[in-house]
């Protein structure tokens, strides 16, 4: 949804080139550098003026992919969190309490240092530091628990769970961590750094006060740590940083990197963007080798294709939906909310709120379209209620409700006119789109909508939190774990708080609870609480997920908390004016990762090689 | 001269108090605003992909950084920095003094905005007088309509035309950062060279949004001066036309002077929307980003040194005006 927020001067910008674009020249500096320049954008990071070049910098100059190096790289399996392209690991194995690595060998830095277990130690201490720890204090859940770190033969280590800790994403957690250079952020971890690690992890309640030292301890060095400024960037990545700009980076091939040879851009330029618009922009100059993912609309997308750029379709584990605050009436009434998702029609709306990059929902489930096909059987999916668009179902549920239609208006049990308000975010452009049409159906089917901005994301959060909003947009599904999109509600936002497979449950004003779920169904004749099941989530691995998911999906299928709108298409361009051999659609896990993971699996070559 | 060092001091004590108030102001107002850094950044995290546990656990470090003391002790504290020189840690770059960060920022605001003022000072009272003394001709006309249009545009408008005729539709200026950043930053040619044409359409815009301003006020000004009884007695002297045209516009520019202290404000505030549109990476940027992210401290420190250049700006040209015209000093 960053990309939505991004698009309020955009959408201005893109009216006024729109049509005209097509006469535009295009020229760019990687033709001058004979081709050997990728040119990007990092989506998730601009240029940071005046931040370090220091990844444990929340806005720091550093590149994931290019010259920062995890041990693996995620596919984003929806299946198998531990799905990974390799990084600075080569292989892994796994067991319920520990991770094996093997470093690939000819792993060096920039410098011309070999990758050693001691960098992997000081790195796995740094990622503790910040704030992986405090999760876990006192607590065996679900933080980074790293307990032990041992060389068990030549460029191979064993990385050790807490005891007693369970958790699945364990793998995961390990091999995202960034690896640095110990000779570079070494001297800035104690000697006794993993004394103090290990007091955090303790269990035990007597040991509870140096538990909380130890992690407030932990913390005050992760403060120093994310200052830290070093003068130059020491990298194990395919690029290492040779100059920032306060608009840009350039990042130059490290000719110590283990697999240099697969390596074909000789040369990255990363540029700065604001919003969309600039990205756009750069796009219709031919000026970038590759852009992230912009929500976007059609105008827009058929100028960037007239400019010689290629549309490259992912997964994006991210749905617009509706949501209830479920403590305002009429929302509490479950027959209110299947009325409203029956009187939405989701296809008009995703045309015009997502008509580049979305798919109008099947079913509310919690889950995106093709996470819910890959979990739910054939016929668990054919036995989800699809809320078709259909107002005459709409109408027996309201008047099931209690609710009244007199003079083509519907009323509330109380005899009180039912009006709605629609909250969205101001640049948020496809929920504003998205909403106003909305607005006009709900309004054409006797319920008086209005859309109601906030003036941002902050604020919308905010008030969210304190029950503001009756209707407003929300984001869901955000996977792929089905655990972290149950989490989106079942979690913090309806009160949940999960210290592993114990689930504590908070309403009421400050408790940031907005959903007001009740925290029990019955389901096939059944109690449930979608919070615990929520968080059981994250203790199971996936073949022994099924059956929760599959519960949890009937249960948000038929008590609706939210009515999912739009699923979104991760929408990329590739320009293969320079370079070829893009990732090709489909390709979901390698175009979840930047540019510089696509390159070290042999992608992206200059063109005159070929 | 002892005159000028006391109006100077007590310029600069009324600055002080000026400064004092807007701090003041700027630091309840951005902790008025709702929503808050670990919000946000939490936010951030989780859209990023991260799990929510992870996220919220990274959260906690951040908000380490913030004080949860009551908003007066954190006011005095914010005081007691201030007095020292100490603009407070960013947030959002985890702990980097806000000074470092607007220390990177601010000459990619002050050398487009002081280019474009001083550009479109002399070309708009240039074109003044021309338009004044020959307001009965086609050319004084067109001068006048020149002004009056660019005096009307708005910022973004005008920012976003630039954009798209000079970067998307011919191609002929970059756009964004502050200069390629494949050429190694130094005194060269090259170097200088690609600075000067990154700026050209952030100066370009501030030239042209203040041109209008200045020529009309110019015109009116001159047009006043015109009909002063020295103007008349120097034509009856038969002093040279050249002659005439210098006292003319050294009268004429006084009133000017103010405005254009006043404008070195205006035009900062207007840094924010013209960064955004053409990605310079200036104080304007930095604002907004720090707003999106709740980052008090460096909202804060943006907002002070803001308000400090303005109240500076005013100081330097209520002195300088003096010293100009020596009428002001009685």
């Amino acid at each position: 949804m960053r990309n939505a927020r991004r698009a309020a001067l955009p959408l201005a910008a893109a009216l006024l080139l729109s049509g005209t674009a097509a006469c535009s020249s295009s020229a760019s500096s990687s033709d001058s550098a004979g081709g050997g320049v990728f040119t990007t954008i990092d989506g998730n990071h601009p240029i940071s003026a005046g931040a370090p070049m220091n990844p444990f910098n929340a806005a720091g100059n550093t590149f994931l992919g290019y010259d920062t190096m995890q041990l693996g790289f995620t596919k984003k399996n929806p299946q198998d969190p531990n799905d990974f392209f390799p990084g600075l690991a080569r292989s892994w194995k796994t067991t319920d309490t520990s991770i094996t690595v093997e470093l690939e060998p000819g792993a060096k830095w920039s410098d011309g240092k070999p990758v050693t277990v001691d960098d992997v130690k000081a790195s796995m201490a740094i990622a503790l530091t910040q704030g992986a720890a405090t999760v876990g204090a006192g607590v065996l859940t679900q933080g980074l628990d790293v307990a032990e770190i041992k060389e068990t033969a030549p460029h191979t280590i064993e990385i050790s769970q807490v005891p007693g800790a369970k958790n699945i994403q364990f793998p995961r957690l390990v091999l995202t961590q960034k690896i640095v250079p110990a000779s570079v952020y070494g001297s800035m971890l104690p000697a006794d750094v993993w004394d103090v690690v290990h007091a955090s992890q303790s269990a035990d309640p007597g040991q509870a006060d140096a538990a909380k030292a130890a992690v407030d301890k932990l913390n005050e060095i992760g403060k120093k740590i994310s200052a830290f400024a070093p003068a130059t960037d020491v990298s194990a990545g395919p690029f290492v940083i040779t100059r920032i700009n306060p608009g840009s980076a350039v990042l130059d091939r490290n000719p110590h990197f283990f697999a240099a040879d697969r390596i074909g851009p000789k040369q990255v330029v990363v540029r700065n963007y604001t919003g969309n618009e600039q990205i756009w922009n750069y796009m219709t100059n031919g000026e970038l080798d590759a852009a992230p993912f912009t929500a976007i609309p059609d105008n827009v997308l058929q100028r960037i294709l007239k400019a010689g750029n290629q549309r490259v379709d992912a997964i994006n584990y991210v749905d617009a939906a509706i949501a209830f605050n479920q403590s305002v009436a009429p929302f509490d009434k479950v027959e209110v909310r299947r009325a409203l998702a029956h009187v939405i029609d989701r296809a008009a709306v995703t045309k015009v709120g997502q008509p580049v990059g979305g798919a109008a929902s099947k079913a509310t489930t919690g889950l995106i379209d093709k996470v819910a096909e890959k979990w739910l059987t054939p016929e668990q999916q054919a036995a989800l209620d699809p809320y078709p668009h259909d107002e005459t179902k709409a109408a027996a549920l309201l008047q099931q409700a209690g609710l009244t239609k007199k003079d083509g208006a519907w009323y509330l049990p109380d005899g009180t006119p039912w009006t709605i308000t629609l909250q969205t975010v101001n640049g948020f452009s496809d929920w504003i789109a998205g909403g106003t049409v909305l607005a006009n159906q709900l309004t054409a089917f006797g319920i008086p909508t209005k859309t109601a901005l906030t003036a941002d994301f902050s604020t919308y959060k905010k008030e969210m939190a304190d029950g503001k909003y009756p209707v407003g947009f929300w984001l869901t599904a955000l996977g792929p774990g089905t655990d972290a999109a149950f989490q989106r509600l079942y979690g913090a936002d309806n009160g949940f708080t999960a210290i592993g497979a114990a689930v504590t449950h908070k309403t009421g004003k400050g408790s940031g609870n907005w959903l007001n779920t009740p925290t029990s169904f019955t389901l096939d004749g059944a109690t449930v609480d979608p919070g615990e099941l929520t968080a059981r989530l994250t203790l199971l691995k996936p073949d022994q997920q099924k059956d929760i998911v599959q519960q949890l999906a009937r249960l948000t299928n038929q008590q609706v908390p939210v009515v999912q709108i739009w699923d979104y298409t991760n929408v990329q361009f590739v320009n293969d004016k320079r370079f070829t051999n893009f990732p090709k659609a489909g390709q979901d896990g390698l175009l979840s990762n930047s540019p510089g993971v696509w390159m070290m699996q042999g992608y992206v070559q200059p063109k005159s090689k070929k | 001269m002892r005159a000028v060092l006391l109006r100077l001091a007590a310029k600069l004590a009324a600055g002080l108090a000026m400064v004092l108030t807007v701090a003041t102001f700027t630091f309840f107002l951005v902790h008025a605003l709702p929503g808050n850094p670990g919000d946000a950044a939490y936010e951030a995290y989780v859209l990023g992909g991260m799990p929510p546990e992870t996220a919220r656990a990274k959260v906690a470090v951040i908000y380490g950084f913030t004080s949860h003391e009551p908003l007066t002790d954190q006011y005095l504290g914010y005081l007691g920095q201030l007095a020292r020189g100490n603009l407070g840690v960013s947030i959002s770059y985890s702990g980097v003094p806000v000074s470092d960060v607007i220390r990177a920022a601010v000459p990619w605001t002050v050398l487009p905005v002081l280019s474009g003022l001083v550009v479109s000072f002399l070309v708009g009272c240039t074109a003044g007088v021309i338009a004044a003394v020959r307001r009965n001709s086609r050319t004084g006309g067109l001068l006048s309509l020149s002004g009056s249009l660019m005096a009307g545009v708005p910022s973004f408008v005008l920012a976003l035309l630039l954009a798209f005729l000079f970067h998307t539709l011919w191609n002929v200026l970059p756009y964004g950062d502050t200069s390629d950043v494949t050429i190694a930053p130094g005194f060269t040619p090259d170097y200088v060279g690609s600075v000067a044409t990154h700026a050209v359409l952030p100066v370009a815009t501030y030239a042209l949004l203040s041109y209008g301003g200045w020529l009309l006020t110019m015109k009116s000004s001159v047009a006043s001066v015109l009909g002063d009884d020295f103007i008349l007695a120097a034509e009856l002297r038969g002093i040279a036309p050249a002659t005439r045209m210098r006292y003319i516009g050294r009268n004429a520019v006084l009133p000017l002077f103010t405005t254009l202290a006043l404008s070195i404000g205006h035009m900062f505030a207007g840094s924010v929307l013209i960064e955004d549109v053409f990605d310079y990476p200036g104080l304007g940027n930095l604002l907004l980003k720090s707003i999106g992210s709740r980052d008090y401290p460096l909202m804060g420190g943006a907002f002070l040194l803001i308000t400090v250049t303005i109240v500076l700006a005013n100081i330097v040209a209520e002195m300088l005006y003096s010293v100009i015209d020596p009428r002001v000093r009685r």
